[in-house]
Order: C-alpha cells, then structure tokens, then sequence
C-alpha cells in the first residue's frame, strides 16, 4: 500500500501547479497517513464500522491518482423542481460551477491554498484525503448576503473509474449575517472505490449554514464523509442526513460551539436493506454559555443491515446553560440487522441541562393489529408505520422547499 | 417583631423593592396587595433568605439583623414562607422531609426532637384537621401533586412547624373555595397572641375568610396606602388603576 | 500518635491501622511468589497449575488503558502479594483464638466477629489483609446444608465444587486485572446454596486492608444451585496511608435453573486525601453468570470510597427467561476518580435486564458511567431498561455517559435514557426555608436522587449507606 501511495502522490503533485507550501503540508499529511493507515476495529471510533475490513474486502488494489479523464455532463441528472446553483463534481474532480442564481460580488470562489482550518490530525482518513484531493476550493459568502437558491453538489461517480480512492474537499467561510443552504447529492454510476470527502465550515456572527447529505442511490463504493463547523455567537448549523444508497458509509459531523447562543442540529435517517451498513458520528462540542445543541436519529433497519450511531456531547466548564439533547431510535424488520449506539456525554459544567435516549425494537404489533383492524393488510401496515416513524425526522428539516423535495425522494407520505 | 426600614431591592440592576417600609407587631395579621410586578414576591423572597438580589436598608426579626441570619435560621427563629410555587423533590419522601425539618427546627430551638411515633401523630392530626390526604405524606415531595395539594402541603408544613411569622406568597391563587377555606383555617388556627402573619395577595376573596389587622397596597416597590379590612374591598372596587 | 490517628478519624473514619505482625510472601510477582503462597495454603497441585497458567498468560497481556481514569504505572515487582496475621499460622480452631488485636479491629469497624454479639441476623466472613479470618454462624447455615467459608477453607474441603466453578465466569484468559487475580488470589468468601434451599440469613463479607505495600487480591465465589436463594452483602475499609494501594479482586457468581442470587455491596475503601494522595485503586472483576432457566442476579452497589473506580459488576443472561439488574450509586468527591457500569450480554431467550445508575460527582473529581447492553441474534424477545442519572456539584468536575448498545435481535427492545442536572437554587432554597442547614438539604436532596437505588439494599446497610452518602459529600457545598 506505501509503495502505491508514494507512486500515487508523486503522480498527484506532478499533474498540478501546487504551491511550495501546499506540497510541504500534503506530504506531511500522506506520511501521517501511511503511519496510521485506514482506521480499524481497534479504533474507539470505528468500533461499529470497520472501514479497513471493508475495503481489503471489497476494493482489490486500491489506487490513489486521479487522473483526468474526459467526461461528459448528462443534464438529466439534474434535480428537477428546485432552482439551484451547481458544483460538479464528476470523478472527484470539479467540473461545473454555475452560480447563476446569486448576485456575483456577495460571494468570492477561490482556490488559494490557506494554512487556516486545515483540519489535520483529526483522523488518517482526513489526512489522507488532505495530501490526495486534487483541488482546494473555499466558497466565501459576503456579510449580510444570504444565498438566494440551494447550492446542489453533485458528486458523480462514472463506470470509468474502479478501485480508485476519490478525496473531495471543500471549504466554506461564511461572513457575519449570511446565510447558505447546501444539498449534496451523491450519484455512483460505478463501484468499488472509496470516496472520501472533507467539508469544512466556518461561520462568523449570526450566520446561518443548512446542510443536507442525500445518499440515496444504490451503490457498492465505501463512502466516508467528514464535515467540520466552527461557530461564532449566535451562529447556527443544522444537518440533515439522509443514509439509504450506498452499500457501507459513514458521516462524521464535528461542530464546535465557539460562540455564546450558537446552536447546532444534527437529524438523520438510516432506511437500510440488502447487506448495507451505515454510521452517523457526531461530536457536539460546547464551549461557550447558553449553547445549545439538537440530535434525532432514526434507522429502520431491514435484511442483513447495520446502522450505528456514535454521538457525543461535550460540555467544557465555562460552558455553562448548555442545552444538549439526544435521542436515537431503531426498529429493527429482520432478525438479521444489527443497531448499535454510543450515545455519550461528557460534561464539566454544573449548570446544563443535557439528556440522551435511545430506544430499539422491533415494528409495535399491537399497532399493526390496530391499523389492520381498520382494513389495511400487513404490509400497508408496515409501511404506515414507518411512514409515520421517519417523518418526524424530515419534519424537523427547516427548509420548507427542501424538506418537500427529501419527502417526494423518499416518498413518504404526510 | 418584623421591622422593615428603607427596603430598597434590585435583581440584574433592576429596581424592585423602593424604600419598602413595615411593622408588624406580635399578633397582628397584614396583607399585602399589588398587581403584577409591584415586587410582592421579590418581598417574600428577602425575607426568606433567598440569594440574587441587591439589598439594602434594615429589616429587623426579634431584635436580630435579618440580613445576618442565614435562611435556615431565619426558619429556626420563626419564619415560615408558604411558597407561591412550591419545588418537587423527586426521591424525598413528604413524611421524612417533615419530620426532617421540624427536628432540625426543634433542635434550633433547644427544644426535644420528636421520635417516629410522636411525629406521626402530630402529622395525622394536623393533616385531618386541614383534610390533607394522609397517603398524599407517603408519595414524594410535591411531585405528582396538584396546584391545590401543593399550597395545602404548604399550609401543613405551616402548621406543624409552628412559626411566629408566617408569610403566604399568594397561597390563594389556583386554589378553589374549599381549599380557599380550609386555607384560611389553618392560618386562622394559628392566629394567636404572638403569631403574626404576612399575606401577600392579588386578590380580595381570601381576606372574606382570614381577616387582616392592616392592608398594604404595594405599587412599583412601594407602599401606597395603608388603612383597615376595609381598604380591601375599597381596592377590589376601584381596581390598583385609581392608585397609580 | 494517638492524636494524629484520632484527627485522621473526622475525616475517614476506618483511617486507623492495625500494628499486628505478619507473614509476607517477598516482594514481587514471579513464578515463586505464586508457588509460596500456593504451598502456605497447601493447595492441591491442579490449583498450582491453574495459577501459573494464568501467570504464563498474564506475561503476554498488556494493562488496559481505554478507561477515563489515568493511574500512575504500577510497579507489580515493588508489591507484597501475600501478608497474613502471624497469628495466623496455624489457623485459630475458634474465635477465642483469633488475636485480640484483630477483635479489636473489626469492633472498630462496626462488626462483631463473636457470635453473642450477633449483628443482625448477618453471617459475617471477615478478609484482613489476605486472609479470611474469622466466619460467623456457621452452624445454622450448615443445618441446611449452605457452604459459608473462605475460599482457601472450601479449596481444602470442597475441591470438586471449587474445581468445577472456579473460572467458569472469569477464565483465567480475561483481562489483564483479573489474570493477575487468577494468579495470585489469596482468600476470599465460598458461599454454596444446595437446591431449593432459601438461604435464611444475609451472609456478609468484610475486607479490610491493612498491612502496607499489599496489595489485596480476593477471590469470592457463589453458586446458587437450582431454586435457591441468598442474598450477599460485601463491605470493604482499609487505613489512611500515603502511597496507592491495588485492589484486583475477582467475584464470580453462578445461578443454575431458578436460582437468585443478590449481591451488595458498599465500598468505603480510603480515598486518597483531600488533594488526592493515597487511596485505594479498585480495580475489580466482577461477573455473573445466569447460567440455569429463569435464574436471577443482581448487583447493588454503592461506590463512595477509593482513589480510582474501575469496575463494571456485569451479568451474562445465558439461560432462557433469566434476569440481570444493576442498581448503582457512584459518589466521587476531592480527587477521586470513578469509571463504572456494567455489562449485560443476553444469550438466552426472553432474557430481561434492569440498569439504573446514579453518579454524582462533587469537588474535583470524574465519574464515568460505561455500560454495555449487547442483544445476541438468538435472545429473541429479550429486553433491558437503561437509566443513568448524572449530577454535577460545582464546574470543577466531570460526569460521563457512555453507554454501548448492540440489538442484534428484532423481537427485542433497548431502552437507553440518560440525564445530567444540578440541585438547583430553588430546591435549596425551599429545604433551607424550612431549616435545613446546606450539607442536610443538599444531602436529602441526594438521598432522593439515589433513592430507586437505595430501596434495592437489604436494611441495615441501606441505613450505612445513607449516611455514607452524606458523608461523602460533606464540604461540597460553597
């Protein structure tokens, strides 16, 4: 694997102008990783899921250059019923940016190197993606300027590519008072590789970040996904994360709560079938007063899956009137699905009021029984239920346009 | 035995209690009447001992200064403040918190501290008398109680620890007229020579069954007016409007 | 001298030491330690073997260190794993022999070894050091057949019953605190209910460290045989001393078809000082096995002393229909440092688990709540209720969750809930109005907090415990 890594890089940095400085931390950051090498069992946070398994299971030879292949944009990908402006991605490289929806001096799209926010030694997949992404762009959105339509990342996979690594990274500097809603949209037409994406947020004063992950296209590829905020006062993120597609993925969301009264909220949905294992991981760092922090998590868990849930709170001791809340719930359809949770707190100050629950079982009988009573077979029953059971989740979504859009993708019903 | 003088109270830099002044003499019963805001708890709150606010100005309880008294001993000595909204202590059972407290207060006073046996009957008497569920003293403290057997577990306490000043913050309210009534008999119970009272209210109706030496009206921080019974109902007539 | 250990008494009450001499195996931990203290209880010779299997074992394991709590390194060749009263020998026939001086002890600690003083009701087996040193009514118990005696007693006369259940629950391969146990126990308690028999008295052990250097390595070991019944209680003190002193004791229970078996226990070991010298480090194994059908174990505990806490008393439900509770309150205060839970894995069918825990933490210390519920692919319709409560005194300590939960079952429910609070102002305020001085309104408040626990301890050590908790917390209120 070094010696592929090392042929790789080199590959890597010589098919673009990088700075000095930038190879100078790209290089320290590939040698971190062929230290640690892919994260294990072994690993407390990778107790549930183990990333290494699966891909010396799954991808033979993994290889780390990602060259420049010619492709060619299908407009029917597109997401249909909600303007938006695009970044595309297609094989881990950018190949569309269309803004067109926004005034052109509120926001700045620069692809400058910045030793700032750079995320390193957080885990060796972060490191890993650092030193091999190919592009470093920041999306910088201008004081008091809120995005008038959703921004759709497309990150599209083509059957051109196998056994190749993808790293991604974006990073997203939002000014005080401004505002952004992403969506970022997966689409693999291939399989086999692992794609490994890195966001990093930053949010001034008042600002506003709305940020939901939609995984919902079949596929075999490992995913990884690791996204940062750092918030200032009054700041807010909220997360939604919708995991049904990819056949084994794990998202990460780290925030830390810098400033007085910043908030963030993390609601996600596992539906999972066929063989398919996902994780959330999130870890809600609060590190200022009045803070407060919101988490909903539900898997519905069918033949041969395995949902995970790691979340933790941390309460630092100046941290004081933190409101931190947590709760994960699971059904499970098939007696071969597996739910497990970490739900952790870790707290210093005295004054917070902060809680986490967890509750897993099988589909409520006694309910089937009622609704079948009024007419409905079995498996309109079911489907009632769980209808009802996830719904709670995406009602939490604040964004009515998109909270209508996840609905009709995930077909459920009000 | 309350001698209150040039009160002058502030929470977060806010003015609340104005050049506040008071006498109740051993015996006598006064009420204190204002609308929303006019600093009717904030008065209650002082006078137990409860920390947060700026103090200044000089409350004399039986030749002591108040304000040295931690608010434990200001229940040893005698003051009893019957909560407006009185706290849940989940796990604490109500019988163990009584005897509790009225040994801790026995002992203050020097005085023998009741076993079991004898604070049981003490506790079942008091409670017939003011038709306190008995099962109601096995559950834990308040939680599960309704807003009426909250204020009577209040007026129990009252009863059973015996103070020389009991002050009730709005005991009335949410009560309706049975408890209102049975209420007034404990307080009335314990009218005597040298207990004197405090009743902070928003309303007339309680003053029909217990009634007052003096009346206050309290508006912005202050006492506005003074006089009999009778100022009560002149006050339930005209509204606080014609007092402002 | 005399003073000095009075004034030590306000502040730890079972500070004092007893100067009685003994017997000591050398320092350190090697294959002729373990052969010493093997040859000095005249143990069978497939005992001897177990003992260097775990010790061949132990030389490969590595100390754990995923626990909150950090320790300084152990140096295990600077510790005696043996010391006994001379006195000691040659075993007193009866306790008229017993060393006035050890009576006099265990007077101090509340628990009067001589039978006329009978203490309850409770069957007392009493650990000095490294040994069992005196078993009260053991005549009554053994009209019906009950084995109450120290483990090294029932290795001499119960062999077959020692053999076939010694490791059964913690295998010599486990963890590297319980190999070294394995390796070096020295005594401990041997409880044996026959079938259908309802054990008619609390049985009670009390361990006390004395000797200085040592540490303390019991082995307890409880068979509930089918349709029996006994409840257990376990209390431990040690001196006031300087230096850390290890406990690494191992408990294993089995309950057959039917059977329960409930296990108390108040741990006061010595806590270190104020600023957090000294102190007992408590690290101990602590497994049941529900080994029959419809068999119960339960594990109260209340966990106010020691400098670190590291135990997670756990149950495997592995007979259909069986049950396993944990009822539990962690008091860490000063310096102290707490990382505790349990474990219940279900196996068999319609299997049913309780945990309750309760951690309050004051001063500058850490308590840590670490909890396994794991729902195996065949425990069909089984269940577990998880609560843990945290309250935090002042912004100087820490209070952990961390729960892991595996369903691997869909006919099975897991229900995870935790809180962490204060006592607020309000409630303080109210208890104080009506004449509590703080300590007695914030200990009632607590007392209520712990309660759902406190109701599971058999009587007399509720009331103990109560006080303790109290005790515990005395100066942590600005």
């Amino acid at each position: 694997m070094e010696k592929q890594l090392k042929t790789d890089f080199k590959k890597t940095i010589d098919s673009s102008d990088y700075s000095q400085k930038e190879i100078i931390v790209k290089e320290k950051c590939l040698n971190e990783f062929i230290r640690s090498g892919f994260p294990s069992k072994k690993n407390e946070d990778w107790k549930f899921l183990d990333i290494n398994q699966a891909i010396k299971s799954k991808i033979d030879n993994l290889n780390y250059f990602n060259e420049n292949l010619p492709n060619e944009l299908d407009p029917k990908i597109y997401i249909d019923g909600l303007e938006h402006n695009k970044i595309i991605f297609i094989n881990g490289r950018i190949e569309k940016i269309d803004f067109k929806y926004e005034e052109s001096d509120k926001f700045e799209i620069k692809d400058q190197f910045d030793n700032r926010g750079l995320l390193n030694n957080v885990n060796s997949l972060v490191d890993l993606n650092l030193a091999l992404a190919t592009k470093y762009y920041k999306i910088l959105v201008k004081e008091h300027y809120s995005f008038k339509k959703p921004l759709i990342i497309y990150n599209i996979t083509t059957n051109k590519i196998s056994s190749k690594n993808i790293n991604i990274r974006l990073d997203f500097d939002l000014k005080s008072n401004s505002c952004l809603k992403i969506i970022d949209y997966s689409i693999d037409k291939s399989e086999k590789n692992f794609v490994n994406i890195v966001y990093n947020f930053s949010l001034e004063k008042d600002a506003i970040i709305k940020n939901y992950k939609l995984d919902t296209a079949e596929n075999d590829n490992i995913k990884y996904s690791y996204n940062n905020f750092n918030l200032d006062t009054n700041s807010v993120a909220e997360n939604f994360i919708l995991s049904l597609g990819s056949s084994f993925i794990k998202n990460e969301i780290n925030c830390n709560l810098n400033g007085k009264y910043s908030s963030a909220f993390v609601n996600g949905i596992f539906n999972l079938d066929n063989n398919k294992s996902h994780e959330i991981k999130t870890s809600i760092n609060h590190l200022n007063e009045n803070t407060k922090s919101y988490q909903l998590i539900k898997s519905v868990l069918g033949q041969n899956t395995k949902s995970a849930f790691q979340g933790k709170i941390f309460v630092k001791s100046n941290a004081q009137k933190t409101d931190g809340y947590q709760l994960s719930k699971a059904i499970l359809l098939s007696d071969n699905a597996e739910f497990n949770a970490k739900p952790e707190l870790e707290i210093y100050a005295d004054d917070v009021k902060c809680s986490h629950g967890s509750a897993s079982g099988s589909l409520n009988q006694d309910s089937i029984f009622y609704i079948m009573s009024r007419g409905l077979n079995y498996n309109e029953a079911k489907e009632l239920l769980i209808n009802g059971f996830l719904l709670d989740v995406v009602e939490k979504i604040t964004d009515n346009e998109i909270k209508n859009l996840i609905k009709n993708i995930m077909g459920l019903k009000e | 035995m309350l001698k209150i003088n040039n009160l002058n109270a502030k929470i977060e830099n806010k003015s609340i209690l104005n050049k506040f002044s008071l006498n109740i003499n051993p015996g006598e019963v006064h009420a204190i009447m204002g609308p929303n805001g006019s600093g009717k708890s904030t008065l209650s709150n002082i006078l137990s001992g409860k920390k947060g606010y700026e103090v200044t100005g000089d409350v004399v309880f039986d030749g002591s200064d108040l304000f040295k008294l931690e608010t434990e001993e200001r229940a040893h000595r005698g003051i009893f403040l019957a909560f407006q909204y009185p706290l849940e202590i989940p796990g604490v059972n109500t019988n163990i918190f009584l005897k509790t407290s009225l040994n801790a207060v026995r002992k203050a006073r020097g005085e023998k501290e009741l076993d079991a046996i004898e604070f049981l009957k003490l506790v079942k008497e008091k409670a017939k008398e003011l038709k306190f569920d008995e099962e109601k003293l096995n559950r834990q403290l308040n939680v599960g109680f309704s807003g009426g057997e909250k204020k009577k577990n209040e007026i129990l306490q009252m009863t059973i620890l015996n103070p020389k000043l009991s002050i009730l913050d709005e005991t009335d309210s949410g009560l309706d007229i049975d408890a209102l009534r049975i209420v007034a008999d404990g307080v009335n119970s314990l009218r005597k020579e040298n207990n004197s009272f405090l009743i902070i209210t928003h309303y007339q109706r309680l003053l029909n069954y217990i009634k007052p030496d003096f009346v206050h009206v309290l508006m912005n921080g202050k006492i506005v007016k003074s006089g009999g019974a009778e100022l009560a109902i002149e006050l339930e007539k005209k509204g606080y409007e014609s007092f402002s | 001298m005399r003073d000095k250990q009075i004034e030590n008494l306000k502040e730890y009450k079972y500070g004092f030491s007893t100067d009685i001499d003994s017997i000591k195996a050398p320092k350190g931990l090697n294959e002729n330690v373990i052969k010493f203290i093997s040859n000095i209880k005249k143990e069978p010779k497939w005992l001897l073997e177990w003992r260097l299997k775990a010790y061949q074992r132990l030389k490969v394991l590595k100390e754990p260190d995923w626990q909150k709590p950090k320790y300084p390194k152990i140096d295990y060749q600077d510790l005696y794993y043996y010391s006994a009263p001379k006195s000691f020998k040659d075993k007193p026939k009866s306790l008229d022999e017993l060393d006035p001086k050890l009576l006099e002890t265990y007077k101090k600690l509340g628990i009067p070894l001589q039978e006329q003083k009978r203490l309850n009701g409770i069957a007392v087996d009493a650990v000095f050091d490294s040994v069992s040193v005196a078993t009260t009514f053991k005549d009554t118990l053994t009209k019906q057949g009950i084995i109450f005696c120290s483990i090294s007693e029932a290795i001499q006369k119960y062999p077959d019953l020692v053999k076939k259940y010694l490791g059964s629950v913690i295998p010599i391969t486990d963890h590297y605190f319980a190999t070294l146990n394995s390796a070096v126990f020295t005594d401990g308690s041997f409880v044996y209910i026959p079938p259908g028999v309802r054990c008619p008295m609390e049985l009670s052990t009390y361990f006390r460290i004395n000797a200085s250097d040592t540490g303390q390595f019991e082995r307890t070991l409880i068979i509930a045989d089918r349709g029996s019944y006994v409840s257990y209680l376990e209390g431990c003190t040690a001196p006031m001393r300087d230096e850390n002193q290890l406990h690494a004791a191992n408990v294993e229970l089995v309950a057959l078809d039917d059977a329960e078996i409930k296990y108390s226990t108040v741990q006061n070991w010595y806590p270190g000082d104020k600023d957090g010298k000294g102190g007992i480090y408590n690290f101990v194994t602590k497994r049941g096995l529900c080994q029959g059908k419809n068999s119960k174990i339960s594990w109260t505990q209340v966990e106010t002393g020691s400098a670190i806490t590291w135990k997670y008393p756990s149950c495997i439900l592995k007979g259909d229909n069986s049950i396993g509770e944990f009822y539990s309150i962690a008091i860490t205060n000063n310096h102290q440092k707490a990382d505790t839970g349990t474990k219940m894995i279900h196996i068999g069918e319609n299997t049913k688990s309780k945990i309750i825990s309760k951690g309050i933490s004051a001063g500058y210390s850490d308590m840590t709540y670490r909890g396994l519920v794991d729902i195996s692919k065949n425990a069909k319709n089984s269940s577990n209720y998880t609560q843990c409560d945290s309250l935090l005194m002042g912004n100087k300590c820490g209070a952990h969750t961390v729960p892991y939960i595996k369903n691997k079952n869909s006919d099975s429910n897991i229900a995870h809930e935790a809180t962490t609070s204060k006592i607020s102002e309000d409630q303080l305020h109210y208890c104080q109005q009506r004449g509590l001085n703080s300590e007695d309104a914030v200990g009632l408040i607590v007392n209520g907090f712990c309660k759902e626990v406190l109701q599971q301890l058999p009587m007399e050590f509720a009331v103990e415990a109560q006080k303790l908790v109290g005790i515990s917390l005395e100066g942590s209120v600005g």
